[in-house]
């Protein structure tokens, strides 16, 4: 099977050729998303080994869980939201957050966007994700390296797209603040 | 790149193949999210019964509160508060291991929940139809033997 040939199909068309015609149509929804998750999750987790772990028992939950989806919904908002779950039990498990540091003024008046176009600071977002605290990392992450919208990265995190908003704001004052100066 | 990630694609499709993971039937999940509907609305029920008996003991356990307070904690139906809290955890356990896509903010429904039980609860006694129920309703025979084993007088 030629995962091209499947490329007009969006992903929720995709979960219904693999719910009712073939479940080896499944291959193609995992090549589509396994590199974005994999990165995704080793940003979580740094470590890629174990990241890779957590991409294939996501996809494997999420096949088990496939009849619980709902087509009407996004099928990307939903794979990482299954790869998020598992990377933060490994985080849990493994306790290997980045403490907050405590001399950040996230009240500077400073014009952030100036400095932080959203093309240029791809590279930088990337190395400096591991130095950023994960609540502010994550949907850094989401939305320049994955491409996420706001609403895609709230309905991933499960919290409002307000917040998304000034976390990805804050976390751009962190990196100003913390990868810059490095 | 992880050796691993190049083969996932075959991993799980192996896995399917040799039926090692299958997808759950769509009953499943029908059942999973009625068990937890039907634990929720328990729940509810349970407190609402158990808030509307709070304020139905302070009336009719005259004016000493310190008796008052005694009556009710050595009299109290300690498995109701079980039952509620039980149901709330296994709901909301339901909810959040089976919905992956749905954003739901589980602090607004759990403080929904609290005020809709005081509230109701509160109408419900102030409608007296905790009496109704008492006296005609499906529930007299539970609560006048409640209220047996308790030594409490019916006619208060």
């Amino acid at each position: 099977m030629m995962t091209s040939d499947y490329e007009i199909f969006s992903d929720e068309e995709m979960v219904e050729k693999i719910r009712s015609i073939d479940q080896d149509f499944y291959a193609v929804l995992i090549e589509r998303y396994q590199n974005k998750l994999l990165r995704y999750a080793a940003n979580l987790i740094k470590d890629k080994d174990k990241a890779a772990d957590v991409v294939q028992d996501s996809f494997i939950k999420a096949f088990i869980n496939l009849k619980s989806f709902d087509i009407k919904k996004s099928f990307s908002s939903w794979i990482y939201r299954i790869v998020h779950n598992e990377a933060m039990n490994i985080i849990v498990k493994h306790q290997k957050e980045i403490k907050f540091p405590d001399n950040i003024d996230f009240k500077s008046k400073e014009d952030i966007n100036k400095d932080f176009e959203r093309k240029e600071i791809v590279t930088k977002v990337e190395k400096c994700l591991e130095k950023i605290p994960l609540l502010y990392s994550e949907p850094l992450a989401l939305f320049y390296i994955d491409e996420k919208s706001y609403k895609e990265i709230s309905d991933i995190l499960r919290i409002p797209m307000g917040t998304v908003a000034t976390r990805i704001s804050q976390a751009k004052i962190l990196m100003k603040n913390i990868c810059q100066k490095n | 790149m992880p050796k691993e990630l190049k083969n996932i694609t075959q991993n799980i499709m192996n896995k399917i193949h040799h039926d090692k993971i299958k997808m759950r039937p769509k009953a499943y999940f029908v059942i999973g999210s009625l068990f937890s509907f039907i634990g929720l609305v328990a729940s509810m029920l349970t407190s609402i019964f158990l808030i509307s008996l709070i304020r139905f003991f302070l009336r009719t356990h005259g004016p000493m509160a310190e008796y008052r307070l005694e009556q009710i904690i050595s009299s109290f139906p300690w498995w109701t508060i079980i039952i509620a809290i039980l149901g709330l955890v296994i709901g909301i356990w339901i909810l959040r291991r089976y919905d992956f896509s749905y954003k739901i903010n589980f602090k607004i429904i759990i403080i929904g929940f609290i005020l809709a039980i005081i509230i109701t609860g509160w109408i419900i006694d102030m409608t007296g139809l905790n009496n109704t129920l008492f006296r005609r309703g499906p529930m007299r025979g539970i609560m006048r033997q409640y209220f047996q084993e308790n030594n409490i007088l019916l006619n208060q």
